[in-house]
């Protein structure tokens, strides 16, 4: 240590600083420097860090960012379609007199164009024609058989005339339905909300995502349920990469029974039905945020310890560390001023590989119900809620798994590009 | 060898024991009981429920109980269905799971492998992007979200496929494309870039140069030479796989109702139904351990390396 020291010194005092051949001054390349100069390098992998940078921002801004609330349920405007255009009042207006017209419709009150007469009637004659019975040839009297098939053919050429007539507006609706509209109407136009002690008029609102099955606004539930995804896979992921350092530091560092210990409780953890065992302990233990935590953290570290006993043992022995010992280091110098500055590069990278796997881990427990509960969402919870009604209301499933999905190509971008650029003769690619 | 095999399947009965031990304990300690109502029947009424299915007997005997019975292969009654016992219901439901499992499992190697060979064959050519791209969103997107805009898209939006079923009913064969594709999209992608990683690899290797300069013919070094060592990886990771295909089928099944064993996997913990669930985690934790066992087996075969010590 101190001869270190003398050496600094003596170069401060004489201004003396390392050069090449050539006389130029030599820089040190710190590995971050490496790294990072290898990682610009890396199209996809800037890429993935500028959405995830994104994607963080609009997670940590959430509660100032100018969207509804997440939790607050809009009993009027359950399962509205997201739109760009129109106010949440213009898609009520529009469903109810959907609905109206149909009803009405059904009722018989179209207004028949000319159009609409003489297509009847020709699909008419024609069933006449189609249908007649070879066998009771020049009988005026229709077979029972035939009249069926006519009027079946009507009826289906009515059917798709009424609709054309609802889309078009030419059905008459009664006095009572007209007022029932003009409820709505005033309804809209002045019915306001007192939240958080503000005056709303909540049928102004636009829904750019859509919202859900209690009226709540799909946008705002989405960026929510990205803000707890990202948290839990962050917290999940620098708790499992610190536990696996730990054990995995103390196995490669110490060695012996220790080392074997250790390596024989995570190969046995390895071959157990991890995730199944999480699933029961969810079930069972009833959904609570610090459980989950506990029982992913508890399968996850695993990789991560291998990973870094590799890395200390074959760091251990290492030349530059031989000669530190030689030069007297002690110990504890070795592991802190060596060993550990020369995993951070490994920790930084598998922070970032594990962050996507406990996102997905959590949204599968969530998608089974396990997970987070409401009111609270995340990613995986609301592609669960979607799943049942999605043929109706496909924008529930779409917009939290195009967000999910996009974050989590981000990641993956972002964590190959780090391992490359930390690890360049990396042969653990997968 | 024999010897070897025999002592690699004494050795799985630890995991196996070990994995009983905690789930029972588990489950056992958990609140909430098989039997809780919101109106509780009688008090003798109870006592004899759960003397009916041991429950009154103290933790340990009921644990040193059960572990015989399940010795002797019966897993017991359900204490929520009342018709049948445990066994009937796994032996309903498993050929199902099993059938599902090992369809994808045996598409994922089959078009991963391809897929791997043919990438690596044209490294950098469109095939090979393409290939590849099809493996990141595999590796990148969760099964639970590939299920459903599988079935949004080809049952719902364009009607080619029916949204659920079984193959013994009205549809056929047909029903068991979706659910098989969504369970063999992640492993597919990692099979597909592990060959072809390691094809790279042997393609780049002193003894592929040997037999080229021999004069030996393309197809007959790859036939002969390279596929032989760039498949080894990719066995070793079936056993992984075949987990991913399991835990992955439990979402699956729910997805396309598929009468599977996935099905009773979570509602049975929900319903504290204590002998189901045991039987479910039993036969899960003895499928992957054989499943791995095998693998070994087979890869200890193929790898002239190892010795069977």
């Amino acid at each position: 240590m101190s001869t270190n020291e003398n050496k600094k010194e003596n170069r401060l005092q004489t201004g003396l600083q390392a050069t090449n051949e050539f006389n130029q001054p030599l820089k040190g390349n710190s590995l971050y420097k490496d790294a990072w100069r290898r990682l610009k390098r890396n199209k996809m992998a800037i890429a993935g860090l500028i959405v995830v940078a994104l994607y963080s921002l609009i997670a940590v801004l959430a509660p100032v960012l100018p969207i509804y609330s997440y939790k607050e349920q809009q009993m009027s405007h359950i399962h509205l379609p997201p739109t760009f255009s129109e106010t949440a009042g213009e898609q009520m207006l529009e469903r109810k007199i959907i609905e109206l017209t149909t009803l009405a419709a059904k009722d018989g009150r179209v207004e028949w164009t000319e159009e609409d007469q003489r297509l009847i009637e020709q699909t008419i004659e024609e069933a006449r024609e189609r249908y007649k019975d070879p066998s009771s040839a020049g009988g005026e009297e229709l077979t029972r058989k035939e009249k069926d098939a006519i009027a079946d053919a009507e009826r289906s050429v009515r059917r798709a005339r009424r609709d054309i007539a609802v889309e078009e507006g030419r059905v008459s609706l009664n006095e009572e339905e007209k007022a029932e509209l003009e409820a709505i109407r005033r309804q809209i136009a002045s019915e306001t909300e007192v939240i958080d002690g503000k005056e709303v008029k909540v049928h102004e609102r636009r829904y750019l995502f859509g919202t859900d099955y209690l009226g709540r606004d799909m946008l705002a539930r989405t960026i929510w349920g990205g803000q707890m995804s990202i948290a839990i896979g962050l917290i999940g992921g620098i708790t499992s990469v610190l536990l696996g350092l730990f054990f995995g530091a103390i196995a490669g560092y110490v060695g012996g029974k220790t080392d074997y210990i250790i390596m024989r409780i995570v190969d046995i953890m390895y071959s157990m039905p991890y995730m199944m065992l999480v699933i029961i302990l969810m079930a069972l233990f009833g959904r609570s945020i610090i459980l989950m935590f506990l029982a992913l953290s508890l399968v996850s570290w695993l990789t991560v310890a291998r990973v870094v006993r590799g890395q200390i043992i074959s760091l251990k022995n290492s030349e530059y560390v031989e000669a530190a010992r030689s030069m007297g280091a002690s110990s504890t110098r070795i592991i802190f001023r060596h060993l550990v500055p020369n995993t951070f590069g490994i920790i930084i990278v598998y922070t970032t590989l594990r962050i996507p796997v406990f996102i997905q881990m959590e949204a599968f427990l969530s998608f089974l119900g396990l997970g987070i509960s409401a009111p609270y969402a995340s990613w995986g919870s609301l592609i669960g809620d979607a799943v049942e009604g999605m043929r109706a209301y496909p924008w529930r499933l779409f917009f939290p798994a195009i967000a999910m999905t996009v974050f989590l190509f981000a990641m993956n971008f972002l964590g190959d590009g780090l391992r490359d650029a930390f690890d360049p003769q990396s042969k653990n690619k997968l | 060898m024999t010897k070897y095999i025999i002592r690699r399947l004494i050795g799985l009965i630890p995991t196996l024991f070990i994995v009983v031990t905690i789930s029972f304990f588990l489950i056992r300690i958990a609140p909430g009981g098989p039997f809780d109502a919101e109106r509780r029947p009688p008090e003798q009424v109870m006592q004899n429920i759960e003397a009916k299915f041991n429950l009154n007997a103290p933790l340990h005997m009921q644990y040193l109980r059960y572990m015989g019975d399940i010795v002797r292969g019966d897993l017991g009654p359900s204490f929520r269905y009342q018709d049948h016992d445990v066994n009937f219901y796994i032996a309903n439901s498993l050929p199902n799971s099993l059938l599902l499992g090992f369809i994808a499992l045996g598409l994922a190697l089959l078009v991963g492998v391809n897929a791997g060979i043919i990438s690596a064959l044209n490294q950098n050519s469109w095939i090979d992007y393409l290939a590849m791209a099809i493996a990141i969103i595999g590796i990148t997107v969760p099964l639970f979200v590939i299920g459903p805009v599988l079935m949004y898209f080809f049952a719902l939006r364009w009607d080619l496929l029916p949204t659920s079923g079984w193959i013994t009913g009205r549809y056929g064969w047909i029903t068991i494309l979706m659910p098989a594709i969504t369970l063999a999209m992640q492993p597919f992608a990692t099979i597909a870039r592990l060959s072809r990683a390691s094809m790279l690899e042997m393609l780049r290797s002193d003894f592929i140069r040997t037999a080229q300069s021999k004069g030996l013919r393309d197809s007959v070094i790859i036939r002969r030479h390279v596929l032989k060592g760039s498949l080894l990886p990719v066995v070793s990771y079936v056993g992984p796989a075949f987990a991913s295909i399991v835990t992955g089928s439990v979402v699956v099944e729910q997805i396309f109702r598929v009468p599977g064993l996935g099905r009773f996997f979570v509602q049975s913990a929900l319903n504290r139904d204590y002998t189901l669930i045991m039987g479910t985690v039993i036969v899960y934790s003895v499928i992957l351990v054989l499943m791995n066992f095998i693998v070994d087996i087979i890869y200890s075969f193929l790898d002239p390396r190892i010795t069977y010590k």
